[in-house]
């Protein structure tokens, strides 16, 4: 948000590492140095290289081809390498000689073979888990794709768990999750940019779009933004958030993160991009508006008059969320003559005997709350249940009897934070939770024209954000008619012809021709 | 030109614009001023200076037409060459100035006097100064949205006068023209001020995407804004007897606070507070046609420093002088007066430099 826009310009006057000449990525030439003709050259420079790893493995054979034994070695990192196919696969047709020869050497039943002639690329692919087979009396080596690394089995989702959808999460490998996709849409069209990002981590990115729906120009500006990250590593898709978001100081979200292979594909039917991160499970969804942050995939497969619903319950929840408490606090401190007499009696009584003003009895409240929940995140789960009835029950029960809160502040609290909970995203629930503070203080301190000028302030900020050059505020402000079937209400899905003009898409279609209306039509 | 480009307002942007540059704090005290000047035939006024209002707004619009592209300050730029131009422009930046700063200390008044009586004006300046800042920094564009993202928002506030209305007495329009055409002539000065904003189109215009329908789109903006008048002032006079409404003194809060629910009472504290993002849109506006034309003076592109040094000098003012409801009184015929010149003469003889201009070139062609 705008107060933090000095931060940048004060960075300027610290003096940082950055501007230390130095070799970050630890690329010097004598690493580039050419493969040798003899083995023993080489596996020298090999232990050179790898000192005293653990997990490298030199392993010494004869390779038979023609009858002909020529003394060879096979390099590879034991952890991050496939132990099965190396040794079916590529050590016993070579020890046996059971395979066609290629080149003068044994071929390996590999798909995936290539070969190097530095040191540089052999150490890239040993350390991507590639094993590198070396041979006497040659100048290269081959690089066989044997990698294999510690891998989750494919799981529900857990931060956003769904009734109906598909119980497919993405896992922590960039293939696997592209896999996922594929598996929705095998349709040509689907186009995927790989990038790499960090200079130690080499993170491999995958940008994945429909190339006759997505905005080229969409694409260019989000390739741009990628290009320009220069960090050590991107170990997480939260991390390149951050890194390529137009409006840093914003409390929120201008990029989607998921975890459910259906919503994304949903998201690239809409002309929309997803960005797979290597290593981590949960892909990039950009651009999006605000409103994309209340839809979720249940949604589309329930009812649509129940969807609808569940859909105004959670922009409902969303102003209590942000404005219950402030609203309270408002009431009560500054402009009661809004309450009814005898509403206004009942707080008063229940109010009688705590000793706080309203904002710190709140205060007091919300943190206790902000804090059970922090710590039942980190709980197991089994533990976890105990801090709800610890928090909920005896602290809640306890702090009102004691006298420290209202009855009705508890009730107020309670209801928030259950609010919080319905918005599907994950990030536009923090969002609100870290708002609901400023609000409390606003209100506090002016009143409702603190609540109002509050509010006035987060739209103002809200139509100026904007994500990858596409207004945020869509489809509200700027307001398209269109785009309103899939925003408070969802429409059914018929009626949704073309896709929203948010995500700016080519083809606008998406829906042929008519289905039957439910009249026999 | 390269401002214009990359901030281009749809119709609907364009048309809540104008709308929102007309409705300020002035409707709580229209239907009293009317009935002062013109009784209960004073919405015969109201149609009128909505007539010479949307007639001015037409000449400002043939000025404009033959520059799309340009606002006041290229304009002023074309006409009169870059020295003279920026010369005329320091008038123009007081005029904007000056009307956004009174609607900003008008709304800072009503706030005071219903909801903070102890709190210093200029912190209540300096609180509304944060969302004006975070959008006229931004151009065109955002103001654009904002103004048409609160007016969805705020559009269910006329329904609410609807509640009252079954107490009404319609006798009090009878006879029409009772008093025959003079009070009626009369109110139209006090109503002329009320549809004040045309001057705004300067700035509008030339961000409008789809010039063929600015016409139109004025026309319906202030129609919007004439059915709202009309609305209000009906209302008002149906509700209160005519020798009643000339002693109250802002008629719509009176009204408003006959409305009253079960499980809220007050509804007009509420309706007031909400109210306040109808007029921030107005004095949003007005700030951003003096800060663009600031920033046009200096030649600078980014609007940032003029809007941090007009809302800081705004609530320098107040801090320092500490306005009160007499004093916005009498800002506010002085600025009747210069609004009028400003919205009916001022476009006339830009209209005749324009043309006087063309005939220029046409000769020196031949």
């Amino acid at each position: 948000m705008f107060p933090f826009d000095w931060l940048p310009k004060i960075r300027k006057y610290v003096p940082s590492a950055g501007n230390r000449k130095e070799n970050r990525s630890g690329v010097d030439e004598s690493r580039a140095r050419p493969i040798v003709s003899s083995l023993s050259g080489n596996l020298e420079e090999a232990a050179r290289r790898f000192p005293d790893w653990p997990d490298f493995v030199v392993f010494r054979f004869a390779s038979v081809s023609e009858e002909r034994e020529t003394p060879a070695a096979l390099l590879y990192l034991e952890g991050l390498s496939d132990k099965k196919a190396i040794n079916d696969n590529v050590l016993r047709p070579m020890m046996t000689g059971e395979t066609a020869i290629r080149n003068g050497v044994p071929a390996p039943t590999v798909g995936g073979v290539r070969t190097a002639r530095t040191w540089t690329e052999v150490e890239h692919a040993v350390m991507s888990g590639e094993s590198a087979l070396f041979v006497d009396g040659r100048e290269q080596a081959w690089i066989y794709n044997t990698a294999g690394w510690p891998q989750r089995a494919i799981e529900d989702p857990q931060l956003e768990s769904s009734l109906k959808g598909a119980h497919q999460g993405f896992v922590e490998t960039g293939t696997q999750n592209l896999a996922l996709l594929r598996r929705y849409l095998p349709n040509m069209e689907l186009r995927i940019v790989s990038l790499t990002v960090g200079r130690r981590g080499r993170t491999s990115l995958m940008i994945v779009y429909l190339d006759d729906v997505a905005h080229p120009e969409v694409l260019k500006e989000l390739k741009k933004r990628i290009e320009k990250i220069d960090v050590d590593a991107v170990i997480n898709t939260g991390e390149l958030a951050e890194f390529i978001e137009d409006n840093p100081y914003s409390p929120f979200p201008q990029l989607i993160l998921t975890e459910r292979p259906d919503s994304a594909v949903s998201q690239l039917l809409q002309g929309r991009f997803v960005v797979i991160v290597d290593r981590s499970p949960s892909v990039l969804v950009a651009p999006v508006t605000f409103a994309s942050f209340f839809q979720s995939v249940d949604d589309y497969s329930s009812r649509w008059m129940i969807a609808s619903f569940i859909r105004l319950l959670r922009f409902a929840a969303f102003m209590i969320a942000l404005l219950l408490p402030a609203v309270y606090i408002s009431f009560i401190s500054y402009n009661y003559e809004v309450i009814p007499l005898q509403l206004f009696l009942s707080i008063a009584e229940s109010r009688e005997r705590v000793p706080f003003p309203p904002l710190l009895e709140a205060m007091l409240m919300e943190i206790t709350l902000e804090m059970m929940r922090e710590a039942g995140i980190r709980l197991p789960a089994a533990v976890g249940q105990t801090i709800g009835i610890v928090g909920g029950i005896i602290v809640g029960q306890a702090a009102v009897q004691a006298g420290v809160v209202s009855n009705i502040m508890v009730i107020v609290v309670a209801s928030t934070a259950i609010a919080s909970f319905i918005l599907p995203s994950y990030d536009m629930g923090t969002a609100v939770r870290l708002l609901r503070f400023p609000m409390m203080i606003m209100a506090s301190l002016f009143g409702i024209i603190g609540l109002v000028v509050g509010f006035m302030t987060i739209v103002a900020h809200l139509v100026a954000l904007e994500s990858l050059g596409t207004p945020y505020g869509s489809p509200l402000a700027p307001f398209r008619w269109s785009d309103m079937k899939d925003t408070f209400i969802r429409f059914p899905l018929w009626t949704m012809k073309n896709r929203p003009t948010s995500a700016r898409p080519v083809q606008e279609t998406r829906i042929g021709k008519d289905r039957p209306r439910g009249d026999g039509a | 030109m390269r401002t214009t480009a990359l901030n281009e307002i749809t119709l609907m942007q364009y048309i809540v614009l104008i709308h929102s540059s007309q409705v300020g704090t002035g409707i709580f005290s229209l239907p009293r001023k009317i009935a002062d000047s013109s009784g209960t035939d004073g919405w015969i006024s109201i149609l009128i200076a909505w007539a010479a209002n949307t007639l001015a707004g037409c000449v400002i619009l043939l000025v404009m037409r033959k520059y799309p592209d340009d606002t006041l300050p290229d304009l002023f730029r074309k006409l009169f060459g870059k020295a003279v131009g920026k010369l005329l422009l320091i008038p123009v930046i007081a005029y904007y100035s000056y009307y956004g700063f009174s609607v900003l200390v008008n709304s800072m008044l009503y706030i005071k006097a219903w909801f903070l009586p102890y709190t210093p004006g200029y912190l209540i300046v300096l609180l509304f100064a944060v969302p004006t800042f975070m959008i006229v920094r931004n151009g065109m564009r955002v103001l654009g949205r904002y103004v048409e993202i609160v007016f969805y928002m705020m559009a269910w506030m006329p329904l609410f006068l609807l509640i009252p209305l079954d107490q009404g007495h319609w006798i009090h329009l009878l006879p029409v023209l009772k008093e025959g055409w003079k009070p009626i002539v009369r109110g139209v000065h006090d109503t002329l001020f009320s549809f004040a904003g045309m001057e705004t189109l300067f700035f509008i215009y030339p961000f409008l995407r789809d010039k063929k329908r600015a016409f139109h789109g004025l026309f319906i903006a202030s129609s919007l804004t004439l059915v709202l008048y009309l609305f209000v002032t009906i209302s008002c006079f149906v509700l209160f007897a005519p020798d009643e409404i000339g002693m109250l003194n802002q008629p719509l809060m009176n009204l408003l606070k006959t409305i009253e629910f079960r499980f809220l009472e007050r509804f007009d504290m509420i309706f007031l507070a909400l109210y306040l993002f109808v007029v921030s849109r107005c004095w949003i506006l007005y700030s951003f046609s003096a800060i663009y034309s600031a920033s046009r003076l200096f030649d600078r592109p980014d609007h940032t420093k003029p809007a941090a040094v007009f809302l800081v000098i705004a609530a320098a003012i107040v801090f320092v002088h500490q306005p009160t409801w007499n004093e916005a009184d009498r800002s506010e015929t002085v600025l009747t007066i210069l609004n009028e010149w400003y919205m009916f003469a001022f476009p006339v003889v830009l209209y005749v430099a324009v043309k006087g201009k063309e005939l220029l070139g046409r000769l020196r062609s031949e």
